[in-house]
């Protein structure tokens, strides 16, 4: 569906991107996760046809965005990082300008905002004006606009950002509603985001892609077995230096935490039911025990270090 | 075609549907209205002195067309250079500012029909300005006769010229307008580079004083305000046309290209 192939983009001397190639297979929701600034949006904008790449190719459904860029913007709905409305129109009216622009037949318009209107949860809001529209309801406007004329592709550029809890839990239960019929791209900084919205990943660091896998892989990346956290009611140095002896791993103990620490496994031996037996049977009263969960930081450093030893 | 229509409609309802459009023809009337008294009673001051004089071969001139209408058109074309960068400095800035831009770029619309529609939006709002000059001449028709005046008829054929050539002067000046407002995301600049390049498109031709020959003859020429002159006497000269529509290609390449360029850089 998607096909990028060594997209490299300068603004001025800075490098936004180099050599960023990946694929999206028809139906795939794939999350483009990297920090601030990995060059993200750059790539989407490329994609969407935007603007053009200083070298490499994009070919959405068989197009070139640069030979064939009408073919390619009628396949794409784009919700760019700041939903693209005009302050002195109604949503109404705008979701009907957006749909002209489209090309969706006049007859079909009514229709066309009524649907997405009703599934972006907007209908109570379409004779408001957007100016007075609280950020939620914005950016659920945005992608009503990015799904109006029912486009095969929906890419999103940081759909929840700036948006409350219970706005992201319903931006991204619309995204993955979504997601039954579509291809989707999405990008984000968050990491669980991507965990919760989409089945692959794309990782991209400083303008490099340093990981495309399924989401799983990335889960498994993110929780090292090999390292477990334990929390116990009444802590003593004593336990640690017990469990120390007694398996033969290495423990240590973070300043931030003051009941409990972490357990390394030096050897690939599974050794944690035993441990967990003992802290309960020696009375310590067990909270938790748990994998250490990498940070996205922890996780992009991995990425990208294991990318240069390789 | 649709893809024009549904830029210039939208661009339309802006334009209308807040208070942009009407703060416009407030003002304009406003001005335009002052204008119009002022050059009515100086007219109206020297009527009675030609009367009271006896000089009749003097009142044979004074006629309203040529002493009234003529400098009030006149002088709304100079206004007309100090207001449509106002009314077109928002068309392109502002998309860019509101980020807009990006859903009119990633939709199947070309940089020409986005220049189009927006230009024909401004256009309306121009059109909609001549039209309010023509309160002036009707007003004319029914009160100007009144006193016996012999002087006091209108002819219309000089004012549809006049209001052509105006509307087209505009149209000349908004498409150096929208030209402005491609090349920045703030309207205050956009306003000021159109305001700039309307001014020297209209200073140039004060050059041509000193000079001589052709250079005289195309600086002249040159003049944005010159060509309406013509048209207030009621002649469409073939020159002046091609000179509007000259200047308005000009501008509408310039917007296209500049529109078109910016996802180069």
């Amino acid at each position: 569906m998607i096909e990028v192939k060594g997209l490299t983009k300068f603004y001025k001397q800075i490098r936004a991107i180099e050599d960023v190639s990946f694929t999206v297979e028809k139906g795939d929701i794939v999350g483009f996760l990297g920090p601030n600034g990995a060059g993200k949006t750059t790539t989407m904008k490329i994609i969407t046809g935007f603007m053009p790449p200083d070298s490499g190719t994009a070919k959405v459904a068989g197009f070139d965005v640069f030979e064939n860029p009408m073919e390619v913007k009628r396949r794409i709905g784009y919700l760019p990082e700041n939903p693209p409305l005009y302050n002195d129109m109604t949503v109404n009216d705008y979701l009907r300008f957006v749909a002209e622009i489209k090309g969706i037949e006049s007859k079909k318009i009514g229709e066309e905002t009524d649907r997405v209107s009703e599934s972006c949860g907007i209908k109570e809001v379409r004779k408001r004006l957007i100016a007075h529209l609280s950020k939620g309801f914005r950016q659920r406007v945005g992608i009503a606009q990015a799904i109006l004329g029912n486009p095969e592709i929906v890419i999103f550029d940081e759909p929840t950002i700036g948006l409350d809890p219970n706005q992201v839990f319903e931006v991204r239960s619309l995204i993955k509603e979504l997601a039954r019929e579509k291809t989707i791209i999405l990008s984000t900084h968050i990491l669980p985001e991507v965990e919760m919205t989409c089945r692959k990943v794309i990782v991209i660091h400083k303008g490099h892609i340093v990981a495309k896998e399924h989401i799983e892989d990335l889960l498994r990346r993110r929780t090292k077995i090999s390292e477990m956290t334990v929390r116990v009611k009444r802590f003593s140095i004593e336990l640690m230096k017990q469990i120390k002896d007694r398996f033969d791993v290495k423990v240590n103990q973070p300043p931030e935490m003051d009941n409990g620490f972490n357990i390394i496994f030096e050897s690939p031996e599974d050794k944690r039911e035993e441990i967990a037996k003992y802290i309960v049977d020696s009375g310590f009263g067990l909270l938790e025990f748990r994998p250490v969960t990498l940070s996205l930081e922890d996780v992009f450093r991995e990425l990208t270090t294991e990318e240069k030893t390789a | 075609m649709r893809n024009i229509l549904a830029i210039f409609k939208k661009e339309f309802k802006i334009y209308f549907d807040t208070p942009v459009a009407y703060v416009i023809f407030g003002i304009f009337s406003l001005i335009s209205g002052y204008f119009f008294l002022q050059i009515f009673s100086y007219f109206q001051r020297q009527s009675l002195q030609f009367l009271q004089y006896q000089a009749p071969q003097m009142l044979e001139h004074m006629n309203l067309n040529d002493m009234v209408m003529r400098p009030l058109f006149l002088n709304i074309n100079v206004f007309f250079l100090l207001m449509i960068p106002v009314i077109t400095m928002r068309l392109i800035a502002d998309e860019k500012r509101l980020k807009t831009y990006e859903l009119l770029m990633t939709t199947p619309v070309s940089t020409w029909q986005i220049v189009i529609g927006k230009y024909l939006a401004s256009l309306s709002v121009i059109l909609a300005m001549v039209l309010i000059v023509f309160i002036y001449p009707i007003l004319l028709s029914f009160f100007g006769s009144e006193g016996g005046l012999s002087t006091g008829s209108i002819e219309w054929m000089p004012l549809i010229t006049s209001g052509l050539g105006l509307f087209l002067a505009g149209a000349a000046f908004a498409a150096l307008g929208i030209f402005a407002s491609s090349l920045t995301e703030s309207q205050i600049i956009s306003a000021i580079v159109a305001f700039g390049l309307l001014l020297l498109f209209w200073v140039i031709g004060w050059a041509s004083a000193g000079a001589e020959g052709v250079l005289k003859e195309v600086l002249r020429y040159l003049s944005i305000l010159e060509h309406l002159d013509q048209f207030t006497k009621g002649l469409i000269e073939i020159k002046d046309v091609i000179y509007y529509f000259s200047v308005i290609f000009f501008g509408l390449f310039l917007t296209q290209q500049s529109v078109s360029s910016q996802r180069w850089r």
